[in-house]
């Protein structure tokens, strides 16, 4: 190790050290001694991430003043000409990423302890927590892109070990292939741009890809496509056009895991990567056109397919989809602040989002919003009022965090020369107030003899006895009120966060472009009109769902639901699953699996086996000559005869 | 010469030839035997040629003592049918495989 024990920000690699080790070393003894005792492994668990979360604290705290990266390294793969350092960055990206993640997971680990209590799978539960806690501290704090790659890899493994946590059931398990298959896909991609990127530039360290150097060494194309294939695997692990479908089907998880994985870090994980290489990738503009647009397509899309969801976990994986194509936006549009802060805020409102969620599931074992909403959800006052005010965050609502977020991401679109952009968030501002209100006034405002639209006509409406009762999960229905509390204040303190978190925007800016290395894009001017029209379109959302929910009177049919085509088309997820069954079923089974199979089968099996019988069929051949017969002999004797006699009259051989 | 040595050489080529088939692919001793004096007539008949065309006697004296020795092999192989058929009961050559 090369580090300078001296000062104080030198001596970060002492505090890093126990941040990303001690999950794993929590992971590795869970995993192999302590499955039995449920209590101990989720006392280490939740110790190891409190310790990561002090560290990331002391970490900010002491870096709040520095001007320019700290790297730690140690070489790990040399050979001639490549030399990969493996280490830790620090910058301010990082140490605000780390004590995101840290403070989301610990949140959401002691959420847990309420939420999983009697479930025979607990140890194993908090034993893949920890993994994933290790796996995406090192994945913000990683070097180079290699090694980023290798936690980013892990973090889908982890994903994929916790949506098929309950592995008894075949929706659970369908749907972690499903993922971790889909983000392969992406990965793929990802594999691809770096290695183009290495293999020109010999360098996969980010600190370089960020400077100027990098981009006098590639030429446009080359730089253009590694962009767009680095892309792909944002695509794939934060869940946008196309790669999509996986994310609402990986709500089969229990609502923890939603909360942690798939709304605040790990889907995350592909709009901190896009804010990481922000230098490199906007050297090519035609790559961000290309950014931007699938940030709003999948914006836009998921936000219908909210609109008409019935169950409470789907409707925010749909928004977290359409928020993360919102930071894609942003981030594509320049605005590198307004990215980062979004993404900060989002983790915020959606964890709590899903944590209040999972309360009124665990509660009355369904997911269904309308019999939340019957059952009398409305009844559990702490949990009912945060989700109340992390709507009106997400919906953009002053004073809360989101209200700053969306400020500052339309801020950046209506800086773009084409209005098209702008207009696109500002529908997704609306479409996003209106879900979200939907879903606050089926819940909290229920009727009871209307029974909404007809289910039958949702096919991806969960059945009422809710995809989260697992098959084991103890004490439904008996009112636990000491887990009550153990969930409740993590929703406290997120909510907490939540209003204040607005208002250190100014201060996050500062400390975010210190750390911009290439110079990060000019933060909009007095765009006033675009906020007052983002404000105004959220509330017209909100009143639009009050009309159609909320008043007394209102039959809780949306406007959507009115059109079937239309309501069919959304709820079938505009028919991209149908598209990828078919893909796969059409292209890859009976195409090209069929021809593989054929080749080998019919060629190189039969190959084989031919050149065997042809060996046989030879010797038997070859055998008339060894029977016995004196004819064949005294045939055999001539021809070696003729044959001699050729090769001594004429110089042929 | 009034016939070129050629052609000599042809006809007693084609006629060994007729013989080789003979020998190898008629099932019966006796007939392998009758190859072997066709294959032998064919060879007198070169060294016939032979000693016309180099003026040479020594090719004809070849002729006689190739008929003598034919006439020996002759008479020696038809005792050694005779017997082989009174120790089998055929002529066939494929009944004679233990030498396999």
């Amino acid at each position: 190790m090369f580090f300078h024990s001296v000062l104080s920000p030198q001596s970060s690699v002492l505090l890093l050290i126990p941040a990303t080790m001690l999950p794993f070393a929590a992971f590795l003894l869970i995993f192999v001694f302590t499955r039995k005792c449920p209590r101990l492994s989720a006392w280490l668990s939740i110790g190891s991430v409190a310790v990561s979360l002090v560290c990331s604290f002391v970490l900010f705290g002491l870096n709040l003043k520095m001007t320019g990266p700290i790297q730690y390294s140690v070489r790990l793969l040399a050979s001639s000409g490549l030399d990969i350092p493996f280490g830790f960055l620090l910058d301010p990206l990082n140490l605000l990423m780390i004590v995101v993640v840290s403070a989301v997971c610990f949140l959401v680990q002691v959420y847990s302890l309420g939420y999983m209590a009697g479930d025979p799978g607990f140890s194993r539960y908090y034993s893949f927590m920890s993994l994933f806690a290790w796996a995406m501290l090192n994945l913000t704090l990683s070097l180079t892109i290699l090694q980023l790659y290798i936690f980013w890899e892990l973090v889908g493994l982890t994903s994929y070990l916790l949506i098929g946590f309950w592995y008894e059931k075949f929706s659970a398990t369908q749907a972690g292939k499903k993922a971790f298959v889909m983000t392969r896909a992406g990965d793929a991609a990802f594999f691809i741009g770096f290695l183009l990127l290495f293999l020109h530039t010999g360098n996969l360290s980010i600190t370089d890809l960020n400077g100027p150097a990098v981009s006098a060494a590639l030429p446009p194309p080359v730089l253009t496509l590694s962009a767009l294939l680095i892309f792909g695997g944002i695509v794939g692990k934060s869940a946008q056009f196309p790669l999509l479908t996986w994310l609402p089907d990986a709500m089969e998880g229990p609502t923890p895991v939603s909360a942690l994985l798939h709304s605040a870090t790990m889907v995350a994980a592909g709009v901190y990567l896009f804010a990481r290489l922000f230098p490199f990738l906007r050297m090519s503009p035609a790559a961000m056109e290309v950014f931007l647009a699938i940030g709003t397509i999948s914006m836009l899309l998921s936000s219908t397919m909210a609109i008409v969801s019935r169950d409470i976990k789907k409707v925010w994986a749909y928004s977290t989809i359409s928020q993360l194509g919102f930071m894609i936006m942003a981030l594509g549009a320049g605005g590198y602040f307004a990215g980062v802060f979004h993404l900060t805020a989002h983790a915020g409102f959606k964890s709590l989002l899903f944590l209040c969620s999972g309360v009124f599931i665990h509660r009355y074992g369904t997911n269904d919003v309308y019999e939340l909403g019957r059952l009398g959800s409305r009844r559990m006052i702490v949990p009912t009022v945060t989700i109340i005010l992390a709507a009106a965050a997400l919906s953009g609502f002053p004073p809360l965090s989101g209200y700053f977020s969306k400020e500052a991401v339309v801020a950046s679109l209506a800086e773009l020369p084409n209005p098209a952009w702008l207009l696109a968030g500002l529908a997704g501002v609306f479409l996003t107030a209106y879900y979200s209100f939907r879903l606050i006034f089926i819940l909290v405002l229920p009727r009871a003899l209307e029974p909404g639209p007809p289910a039958g006509l949702d096919p991806t409406q969960t059945s009422a006895g809710g995809p989260n009762s697992p098959i084991p999960h103890a004490g439904v229905e008996t009112g636990h009120e000491s887990h009550y509390w153990v969930m409740a204040w993590p929703l406290l303190i997120l909510t907490a966060i939540t209003v204040i978190l607005g208002f250190f925007r100014n201060p996050l800016k500062d400390f975010l472009q210190a750390g911009l290395m290439a110079g990060g894009a000019a933060e909009g001017g007095p765009f006033a009109w675009s906020h007052v029209a983002a404000l105004g379109l959220a509330v017209a959302g909100a009143v639009l769902a009050w009309v159609e929910f909320g008043r007394s009177g209102a039959k809780q049919i949306g406007f959507v639901e009115r059109i079937p085509p239309l309501f069919r088309l959304f709820s079938e997820r505009w028919y991209i699953d149908h598209f990828y069954g078919l893909l796969v079923n059409l292209v890859i089974d009976r195409g090209i699996s069929y021809l593989c199979y054929q080749n080998d089968n019919k060629v190189i099996d039969r190959g084989i086996d031919e050149l065997a019988e042809g060996t046989v069929d030879g010797g038997r051949i070859v055998a008339f000559l060894q029977s016995g017969m004196i004819q064949y002999r005294l045939l055999v004797i001539f021809a070696v005869m003729v044959l001699l006699a050729i090769y001594f009259f004429f110089p042929v051989i | 010469m009034i016939v070129p040595f050629g052609h000599v050489l042809l006809v007693a080529g084609i006629l060994f030839a007729l013989g080789v088939f003979c020998a190898v692919v008629r099932r019966n001793l006796i007939m392998i035997v009758l190859g072997i004096e066709i294959m032998l007539n064919a060879v007198s008949i070169v060294f016939a040629g032979a000693a016309l065309r180099w003026n040479n006697l020594e090719g004809q004296t070849f002729v006689l003592f190739i008929l003598a020795v034919a006439a020996t092999e002759v008479s020696v192989g038809l005792a050694i049918i005779v017997y082989a058929f009174r120790r089998t009961g055929s002529f066939d050559p494929s009944k004679f495989n233990l030498l396999r």
